[in-house]
């Protein structure tokens, strides 16, 4: 399974293109944190960030949730130019996140941490009944084993906190969820629980954006895996086509930086259809059929 | 889960490997000859058919060992006594009738379905009926040290939910997707599962677990499955064919799974359906599974659709998308080319389609059933039912657990009187 083809480009085809990133720098004095990074997700598309500790990831997030505004680069929203100075603007723009740390109440219900700051109310009054339905709507909805709605967060497992938090970013109706190392901190069960969360999320037509230290959760739930190294992009690959090794390799630095395969790439493609990132190791000559 | 009766013991076989059927006589033996003996063994023997057949009718039991309806009965009476055996009230063609299985207490067994992309553990009691259940996704090259590091500790997770121990868990039956070659307990050759060549599952497994661990190719397991309680149930002569990721099948002959000499019977996605066809990773040409498998099924919609997945395929041609509807129903062509070969050589009166593309329904079977039609003998095709499976999604898993009861080690003499 070593051939990856340069051609068509994964999923471009598919569906459409929902958030779109070009050029993306930024500089805490002088850490240079991202440098002219791209990255695309589709509708329905899980894309996979990855790359070694001090890469760029958490950093990038920030760029898109708004907690950090990029220095230099182009958010494209929708189709359309967008700007995300806040983390209010990247939710109103349709990006939920979620982050590590969950950002849960533990003492409060599983209601109130959904609905915590966006409280439904009636005639003045919270609007329990109203609330608690939409609750139960959303939780069947991610097939969620949480057993009452009413019960402290403190009482319930990792995964189904990771659970809470993920229906909790669903309630905006976002086009773009970004998880946060899901998994990182979650026994087998709860990890098969969020990988099978991740696929739900796909199928309602979410773009997801994974950002996973582990190779075998980002293989299994993935169709793409986009490689920062060092700030910069190095690599973007359908999943389908790559090896563990690929990107390993890509993650270490093992293999060429793919900013210059980028340059050249670039140049040898139409601008309209350049659509810089997608350099897996092109190999054409290949016989047909050779990997299946 | 109440504890076990003091008398159960588990028997750790220091070679694991599947072939071994492990005997549950092994307490102190009678006389042989005597009056006890016989006793001993004819119980031995309708535990062993219980076990065998997962659950069945007091009727058949006497038809299955060969003793008469009376000795039968007594001997169930006694075991159930005993708290290994139970007996539910059922009705069979029209007439009250005792089924029997294992008691629920005697112990748990575990099933393991490891897919081309995802894994299934699931527990159940040693009726068959699953406590618990859970499916993970995989990546394409799923390895086998993490895959069984993860099967450990999920199974030990999972048990501790239903309040047991691990030392409870009997026997634990693992589905793997590629031929297994039980005369060396490994996957049969390494390309056919990159990542797994040379594992010696069943040792590894139930060295983690402690308990007996009994491996099998997944669509044997499925065809088991369907066989006891699916689609195949009461059928001497059918074939279960798995269409997913990878295409596989289990023979149902004379009413037992066959496995053939090595275990690797039934391998339908690696017969040649064009001489000249694309490499297969089994080495070989033009195998069915280069021309049905979803690794090409995708391929031909990547230029037009982009990279999806199986699912997403599959929900497509359902939702009526024509590249996706013409996909699946080439794939029904080739399959059915295959499956007319295997009915000239062995005349099944049933094909029982399952594995994720049977979801498509019709979309996949109407092909199939079309050019089974059209080239096997008409003699054979005429009498054959090519039917959807009916525990979808479901067979394998169950039929790992059935493979598990099977091989359970139940020690019977210590706890009957004798």
């Amino acid at each position: 399974m070593t051939q990856t083809t340069a051609a068509p480009a994964p999923s471009a085809s598919k569906q459409n293109l929902v958030l779109s990133l070009r050029g993306i720098t930024k500089r805490f004095g002088a850490v240079q944190a991202l440098t002219d990074v791209d990255l695309d997700v589709h509708e329905g598309e899980v894309v996979a960030l990855v790359g070694d500790n001090g890469a760029g990831k958490s950093t990038l997030v920030k760029v898109m949730a708004g907690v950090h505004p990029q220095d230099e680069g182009t958010i494209t929203f929708d189709g359309k130019p967008a700007r995300i100075g806040t983390p209010a603007e990247s939710r109103d723009l349709g990006i939920a996140t979620v982050f590590q740390d969950l950002a849960l109440c533990d003492n409060l219900d599983v209601v109130a941490n959904l609905f915590l700051g966006h409280e439904k109310t009636s005639a003045g009054t919270l609007d329990e009944v109203a609330m608690e339905k939409r609750s139960w709507d959303l939780l069947r909805q991610l097939s969620a084993k949480i057993p009452s709605v009413r019960i402290p967060i403190a009482s319930l497992s990792g995964g189904q906190r990771q659970t809470v938090a993920i229906a909790r970013s669903l309630l905006g109706d976002p086009k773009v969820v970004i998880l946060d190392e899901p998994t990182a901190a979650l026994g087998v069960a709860q990890t098969a629980e969020v990988l099978n969360l991740v696929e739900r999320l796909r199928d309602r037509g979410h773009g997801v954006i994974l950002i996973s230290h582990n190779m075998a959760d980002v293989q299994a739930v993935a169709d793409r895996v986009v490689v920062l190294r060092l700030g910069r992009n190095n690599g973007d690959f359908a999943v389908a086509d790559t090896s563990y090794e690929d990107i390993i390799a890509a993650i270490t630095g093992a293999t060429d930086n793919a900013v210059t395969k980028r340059a050249t790439a670039r140049a040898s493609q139409p601008e309209a259809s350049a659509l810089p990132g997608h350099v897996s190791v092109a190999k054409t000559d290949a016989p047909e059929g050779e990997t299946r | 889960m109440a504890p076990r009766p003091s008398g159960f013991s588990l028997l750790h076989p220091t070679d694991a490997a599947t072939t071994a059927r492990v005997k549950d006589v092994n307490a102190k033996r009678a006389t042989p000859g005597s009056q006890t003996s016989l006793r001993e063994s004819n119980r031995a023997r309708i535990i062993e058919a219980v076990k065998h057949h997962g659950g069945l009718a007091q009727v058949e039991l006497a038809g299955s060992t060969g003793l008469s309806p009376a000795t039968v009965s007594n001997i169930v009476k006694e075991l159930v006594a005993a708290g290994i055996l139970q007996t539910t009230p059922s009705t069979r063609s029209g007439r009250r009738s005792q089924y029997v299985t294992l008691a629920r207490n005697v112990g748990l067994v575990a099933g393991v379905h490891f897919g081309a992309r995802h894994l299934r553990v699931a527990v159940a009691d040693a009726t068959g009926q699953v406590l618990a259940d859970q499916r993970m996704p995989l990546g394409t090259d799923h390895r086998a040290d993490a895959g069984l590091d993860r099967v450990a500790l999920l199974l030990a997770d999972m048990v501790e939910s239903l309040d047991a121990t691990l030392p409870e868990l009997l026997a634990v039956g693992l589905g793997v997707p590629a031929p297994f070659d039980t005369s060396t307990g490994h996957v049969s050759s390494s390309s056919m599962l990159r990542g797994w060549g040379g594992v010696e599952i069943a040792r590894v497994t139930s060295k983690r677990l402690g308990a007996p661990v009994f491996v099998d190719n997944d669509a044997n397991l499925g065809a088991l499955a369907e066989l006891r309680q699916g689609a195949a149930k009461d059928v001497a002569q059918a074939a279960y064919v798995s269409v997913s990721h990878r295409i596989g099948s289990g023979l149902i002959i004379n009413g037992e799974v066959y496995r053939g000499s090595i275990g690797t019977a039934g391998e339908l996605g690696h017969v040649t359906i064009d001489e000249d066809g694309p490499i297969c990773r089994c080495g070989n040409r033009g195998c069915l599974e280069t021309f049905a498998g979803a690794q090409h099924l995708l391929e031909l919609l990547r230029v037009s659709h982009g990279a999806l997945t199986l699912r997403d395929v599959i929900r497509l041609a359902l939702e009526g998308d024509a590249g996706c509807r013409r996909v699946v129903a080439d794939a029904g062509r080739a399959v059915g080319i295959a499956l007319a070969n295997l009915c000239n050589l062995l005349n099944p009166s049933r094909v029982v389609v399952g594995g994720e593309l049977a979801r498509a329904g019709d979309i996949l079977l109407d092909p199939i059933r079309e050019t089974v039609g059209r080239s096997a003998l008409p003699a054979a095709s005429g009498a054959l039912e090519i039917v959807p499976a009916e525990l979808q999604g479901e067979a394998e898993i169950l039929g790992a657990i059935a493979l598990a009861i099977e091989h359970a080690t139940v020690n019977v003499m210590a706890n009957v009187p004798s």
